[in-house]
């Protein structure tokens, strides 16, 4: 179990940056996320794998039109 | 013609027949050239009045006469051929037509002070099959030329026009399309020489990959100098380019195409303007084509006359809107083309050549040419190829003949030779950025790649045919100096590099060459070639470096002797009259624009080297041979 | 996205996301390549070759320039063979011998080892500010501007820099982006006219929004291809369209309102499209040619200005998923002069009162007033700016038609609730219920529910980042201080926030955009040469807000009472609402409320949640009052007014009776 925006999501093995965003429907374009306090650049989504138990903030930037 | 109804795929034979039959009808048919060198000389006029006086005759129903597109003999134009039996007038003027009317067509003998006369043989040949020009040719992409009026679609149809997109249409498998044009080995006809098929198959699978729908482009941007091959099969024949498009775009899935035509073409403008819209009458180009549901269709795009835009992606920048300038091609037009969709861009005598292809099969195509082609394009040169035979040879004119013809067949079987007496010096192909090939490479068998190795390129097929009483540092400043007007000067070695080439060859070829020049230029040609952003300056030097390889005891000879053997590079030369054969006839004295020649009656003339500017009049019009240049 | 991939430059390995340019993995190995035509902000030139590097790839060698060559292969590449080292020699020596003056064509030519040139010719230009073709500024006027006004023109050699036809265009808007990226000084500005106090220090921070317009916004927000409208894709994925009246949050018909689809079908692309010429990011789209179906101009092709978010969301409010409709909507509005969001809103609840039976065809004057019914909304429209028929009624806003319609009580109180305006101002177009803080951006806006002074949703329902009353408090005193000041300015909010600098997620308080939060004060600093942070900049807010707040007490709106927002806003006020998002209510009413929900009817829930939510926004009208210095009914307190320095008799006169 991990805990992207204080809500609870199943972990499993090998999951990435963009699949725990997937999995919260998040498809902003303009996402900040730290996984347990540690900045993961957009580039590396794909390819960074969040261990379990981990605190994932996934911070939407933007203010109204 | 022209009429509203569609035409279904099972509609053309009837036309076809129908329009062979009404042929049949005449008794003879006779063929005007109406290519634009035939034009200039008033061949439109020679149309008009024999299709006047044939009528006032009242022998309309008996004769027939029809514009064609350039019959490619332009030496002798106007030309006349009186067909089904093949009939070769030459020279024609308004004068000659009555004497045709009269003594061929009325008394059945041929007018035969009209007729050609092979110069080297003293040979007079009646039909034009006997003419040695037109032996050697194989007609492909030219295989209407002086037979159908381009402007009408039933002769073109009759000549089995469309059948081929009908065909393929019929089919329905684009892939098999492609394959077939990749098998037939064709490579892009505009000079880079890139398998046709190739292309295809990466656009489509662009277009795909990303779900968008292509486009396809005929690059009629025709801009070297002395080439005008395009622009004739365009006058020519314009509904084998349209045929051609369709078949492309229906592999590549496109529903647009777009004519990229030089602004300088406005005879073949206006064939093509009457083609697109009689195809579209008939359905061929439309919401539906040929009743199949495909649907495309193409408008033409003029350009204002820069040789760069006949660059692919200057090309589509033009098109676009924007200044005509090269990109990178690192990213290809059939990924990122026009307005950024896949853009498949094949040259007009590319697109020409396709209907045969489909039509005839692509082992029949590839068994023609040079090399194995049967399991990789690259591996040879398919198909024939057509060339702008110019410069100092007898028989100027296009010829389409097959990959693998010498030199040396071209030039001296079909061209002629080298007219008054002089002799063959070098030929340049490929257009002003092609190379110089000497004598001794006469019996090189032509195809993409011999050319590239012998330092030249296949270019568009231009060939520039050079006498004895050429200047080869001459030519090569020539050309640097065309492309230094033409270069866009979008990168610096192309910009900077041109310019100072153009003005190291003026320096030696005024007799300030230096020592080292001949390296400078060297290595200036190397970083150029190697570093330039398109084609137009990576093969810019190729007129320096070939002349450098081929005749660089000419620059030599320049520089060190300051001798232009050629008597060309008026700095270097001096004009004399030598005594002996000098009669005094006073021929040379009148026409001399600056009086620099002296003399009397019967005495030996003198020219003044301070008045003389070397314009070589009184060595063009002494008949014996008098003036020296030395 | 990533694409990763590994190639080896000069033996060395390094990652780069494919498609990536060349060049930037050079430079991230750690090796220089000369260049004097390439710009970091711009895209690629292409066109002095001094980048020059060796490719191999699969076997086969090439050369190409590092600046324009996209990487799509695992290749290896060579930064310094000897083939390379003499053409820059030869390319630097043409440049030494055309601008042999100029500083930066010399550093090249010292670091490619040239020190004389054999290129000196009639046409060398030994000045030291001598224009050497690399094109930065034709590309920062086409990219930064989005203007075309500086072109080459000018074959080969006689290549040169011009505007069209060799004349002073009136396009040009004197940006000086051209002159900024001058890598020389050719372009020179000769006349600052507004003679701010520090021009350099306003171009330093203004190109760099510049910079991220060109470089970063195709890849953020798109707001040069589709403007504000990109909000609606969002927020119709996370559940915040309004729809219905603001029922719902989103709706299965919503993609024919996307951003995509407006700008595949209706917007006009690549035009210079701004509030005002010179803008970089131009987000005001357009859309020409467009052939009205309905009201005066029937049968007219027009152009319309439009339409942003709140407009294709308030199409979607009414339930109208029409583009066509959307765009006449817009067209109509625009030319009436009557507001988007408040026509939409209002027609949207008069759609919902006439679905739930309150008025018939006798009050509508026969216009079936259903949602989605976008012919009877443009006709609605047509009378309300005609003064005619329902449109008298509607035409008066909601305040107006809840008094109206709820006068004999029997539906007074669902009218309330469903009645989406504060203050008399219809409810702009983003859903709130689920965000309490946004419910008092709305609540606590001074003119009323518009997203102009806090819009809190993300931060709050989304990202977690402000759970406690004080939290929220302090981003609902923040946020609409700050927003205040960009009025105050005269300037533009959108490029604070509808593109953020590149390296905007490791900067602390990254929600703000501390970075073009900065860019705001060197600008103003720049002008006035006051110099400024945080607290300067609120405490300049602060008087403003504060005086609005009086006048708007003056004006009889400015306590607690008006500062409360319709249920509908905090909660759901039908069944239908309420089950369409059961499990999320449920779980709150066990986690957050603590009351079991099983067994319980809908409308036992629903009365639960509503207390409850009733409850929390009165909590944070405490803690923002507490935040602001205002009473506890909302009223600025005289120690506040002092504090900011605006304690004026006539202002004390009107709130003393409050304190």
């Amino acid at each position: 179990m991990i805990r992207v925006n204080d809500t609870n999501v199943e972990w499993r093995s090998g999951m990435t940056v963009t699949l725990a965003l997937e999995a919260m429907g998040y498809d902003f374009p303009l996402i900040s996320v730290f996984v347990n306090e540690q900045f993961v650049p957009e580039i590396d989504h794909d390819s960074f794998e969040i261990p379990d138990g981990a605190d994932v903030k996934a911070i939407h930037i933007h203010h109204g039109g | 013609m022209a009429s509203a109804c569609k035409v279904k795929a099972g509609d053309l034979g009837k036309i076809a027949d129908r329009v062979n039959a009404s042929f049949g009808r005449y008794k003879a048919m006779l063929m005007v050239c109406t290519g634009t060198a035939c034009v200039s000389a008033r061949s439109f006029s020679i149309r008009d009045r024999l299709a006047l006086k044939i009528a006032e005759k009242g022998i309309a129903d008996d004769y027939l006469v029809v514009g064609t597109g350039c019959n490619g003999f332009c030496a002798v134009g106007p030309i006349i051929v009186v067909q089904p039996e093949g009939v070769f007038y030459q020279r024609v003027t308004d004068k000659d037509l009555d004497e045709i009317l009269e003594q061929h067509l009325v008394g059945g003998k041929p007018v035969e002070r009209l007729l050609y006369e092979d110069p080297a043989t003293g040979k007079v040949h009646t039909r034009m099959d006997e003419i040695e020009f037109f032996g050697k040719q194989q007609l492909i992409a030219l295989r209407n030329k002086g037979i159908i009026d381009p402007e009408n679609i039933d002769h073109y149809i009759a000549r089995g026009g469309y059948a081929a997109l009908g065909k393929v249409l019929e089919a329905g498998d684009p892939e098999a399309v492609i394959r077939e044009v990749i098998d037939s080995g064709i490579r892009g006809r505009g000079g880079g020489g890139f398998p046709a098929g190739i292309k295809w198959q990466s656009g489509r699978r662009a277009a795909g990959e990303r779900g968008e729908v292509p486009y396809v482009v005929c690059n009629a941007d025709e801009g070297d100098p002395g080439a005008y091959m395009d622009r004739s099969i365009i006058e020519t024949d314009p509904h084998t380019v349209l045929e051609g498009m369709l078949i492309g775009a229906f592999a590549l899935g496109a529903r647009e195409g777009f004519i990229y035509i030089r602004k300088e073409y406005p005879l073949a403008l206006v064939r093509l303007e009457k083609a697109i819209e009689q195809a579209r009458s008939y359905g061929f180009l439309g919401p539906d084509v040929l009743g199949s549901g495909f649907a495309f269709d193409v408008s033409i795009h003029r350009g204002a006359g820069a040789f760069v835009c006949g660059e692919s992606t200057a090309l589509m920048a033009s098109m676009s809107g924007r200044v005509g300038e090269p990109r990178a091609k690192y990213v290809h037009n059939v990924e990122y083309g026009y307005r950024d969709r896949p853009t498949v861009l094949n040259n007009v005598e590319t697109w020409a050549t396709i209907p045969v292809i489909m039509d005839r099969g692509a082992s029949w195509f590839a068994s023609i040419g040079t090399g194995d082609v049967a399991g990789d394009p690259w591996a040879g040169s398919s198909g024939t190829k057509a060339f702008s035979l110019v410069g100092n040879i007898a028989n100027t004119g296009l010829v389409e003949v097959p990959m693998g013809i010498t030199l040396r067949e071209i030039i001296f079987d079909i061209g002629g030779g080298i007219p008054n007496g002089r002799s063959f010096k070098a030929v340049q192909t490929g257009g002003p950025s092609g190379g110089c090939i000497p004598a001794s490479k006469l019996d090189l068998e032509i195809d993409f790649d011999s050319l590239s190795e012998a330092g030249s390129m296949m270019g568009s097929g231009g060939l520039i045919v050079m006498d004895d009483q050429t200047c080869m540092v001459d030519v090569a400043r020539y050309f640097i100096d065309f492309l230094v007007d033409e270069s866009c000067g979008k990168c610096t070695p192309c910009r900077e590099g041109l310019f100072a080439l153009k003005r190291i060859l003026e320096r030696i070829c005024r007799g300030e060459g230096e020592e080292g020049d001949v390296q400078f230029l060297e290595e200036l040609c190397g970083t150029i070639g190697a570093t330039s952003l398109c084609q137009l300056g990576a093969t810019a030097v190729n007129p320096v470096m070939s002349t450098l390889r081929y005749f660089r005891e000419e620059y030599e000879e320049h520089i060190r002797d300051h001798r232009c053997r050629a008597g060309v590079c008026k700095e270097l030369i001096t004009y004399r009259i030598v005594a002996d054969p000098c009669t005094g006839c006073l021929a040379c004295l009148k026409p001399c624009p600056t009086q620099a020649i002296t003399g009397e009656k019967k005495k030996v003339h003198v020219i003044d080297e301070e008045k003389c500017i070397k314009c070589g009049i009184c060595r063009e019009v002494c008949t014996f041979d008098a003036v020296e240049v030395v | 996205m990533a694409d990763r991939m590994e190639i080896t430059v000069n033996g060395k390995t390094v990652g780069v996301q494919k498609d990536s340019y060349l060049l930037a993995a050079v430079t991230d190995a750690g090796f220089e390549v000369p260049t004097l035509c390439h710009h970091k902000d711009l895209t690629p030139g292409g066109s002095c070759r001094l980048c020059l590097c060796e490719v191999e790839d699969g076997g086969r060698k090439k050369l190409v320039t590092a600046c324009n060559y996209p990487v799509r292969g695992p290749v290896t590449v060579r930064t310094d063979t000897a083939e390379i080292a003499q053409h820059r020699k030869i390319l630097a020596e043409m440049y030494l011998g055309r601008w042999p003056g100029v500083p930066v064509v010399q550093m090249i030519a010292r670091e490619c080892g040239v020190t004389t040139s054999r290129f000196a010719s009639e046409i060398t230009d030994d000045a030291p500010n001598a224009c050497i073709l690399c094109g930065h500024c034709v590309r920062a006027c086409d990219e930064f501007m989005i203007e075309r006004v500086l072109e080459f023109a000018g074959r080969g050699i006689k290549r040169h820099l011009t505007m069209p036809f060799g004349e002073v265009d009136h396009h040009c808007v004197t940006c000086s982006s051209c002159a900024y990226v001058c890598p020389t000084g050719a372009i020179e500005i000769v006349d600052d006219k507004n003679r701010p106090l520090d021009a350099k220090a306003i171009r330093d921070h203004g190109m760099k929004v510049n910079a991220e317009m060109a470089t970063l916004d195709s890849k953020q927000c798109r707001m040069r291809e589709v403007g504000t409208a990109n909000i609606v894709d969002v927020m119709d994925a996370y559940d915040l369209l309004p729809v219905h009246n603001y029922k719902f949050g989103k709706h299965p018909e919503a993609k024919k309102l996307y951003s995509t689809t407006l700008k595949a079908e209706y917007f006009t692309q690549g035009a210079a499209d701004a509030c005002w010429r010179g803008c970089s990011m131009a987000c005001a789209k357009a859309v020409d040619g467009f052939t009205l179906k309905t009201g005066p101009y029937k049968g007219q092709q027009v152009l319309v200005d439009g339409p942003e978010y709140e407009t294709a969301a308030g199409a979607a409010n009414m339930g109208c998923f029409d583009g066509d409709f959307c765009v006449e909507f817009n067209f109509y509005c625009d030319t009436y002069g009557i507001d988007t969001i408040s026509a939409a809103t209002a027609i949207a609840f008069a759609m919902e009162v006439f679905e739930a039976g309150v008025i018939t065809t006798k009050e509508t004057g026969g216009i079936e007033l259903r949602f989605g019914a976008a012919d009877e909304a443009l006709t609605l429209l047509h009378q309300m700016a005609d003064g005619e028929g329902f449109g008298v009624d509607v035409g008066q806003g909601i305040r107006w038609m809840k008094e109206k319609w709820g006068k004999d009580g029997e539906h007074a109180a669902f009218l309330q609730d469903i009645g989406m305006e504060v203050k008399g101002l219809e409810f702009s177009e983003y859903v709130t219920k689920e965000s309490l803080a946004q419910q008092g951006g709305y609540g606590f806006a001074i003119k009323g529910p518009q997203h102009d002074e806090a819009w809190l949703i993300f931060m709050d329902m989304v990202n977690k980042q402000i759970p406690t009353f004080e939290d929220k408090a302090e981003a609902l005193h923040y946020f609409p201080l700050f927003r205040t000041w960009f009025g105050l300015m005269g300037l533009c909010k959108i490029v604070w926030n509808d593109v953020v600098p590149a390296d905007n997620a490791v900067q602390e308080e990254a929600h703000k955009i501390p970075g073009h939060v900065r860019n705001y004060w060197k600008f103003f600093e720049g002008l006035t040469g006051i110099e400024l942070d945080e607290q300067k900049m609120l405490d300049q807010s602060a008087r403003v807000y504060n005086l609005q707040r009086i006048l708007c007490r003056m004006l009889g709106f400015g306590t607690r009472k008006d500062d409360m927002v319709p249920y509908r806003a905090a909660g759901p006020v039908t069944r239908e609402e309420y089950e369409s998002r059961a499990d999320r209510y449920d779980g709150q009413l066990a986690d957050v409320v603590g009351v079991d929900p099983a067994g319980k009817s809908t409308e036992e829930k629903m009365k639960i949640l509503r207390d409850f939510r009733e409850g929390q926004y009165e909590k944070l009208a405490d803690a923002v009052y507490r935040r602001r210095g205002w009473t506890e009914d909302g009223v600025p307190k005289v120690e506040t007014l002092a504090a900011l320095g605006i304690d004026l008799p006539e202002l004390v006169e009107v709130i003393k009776a409050d304190q």
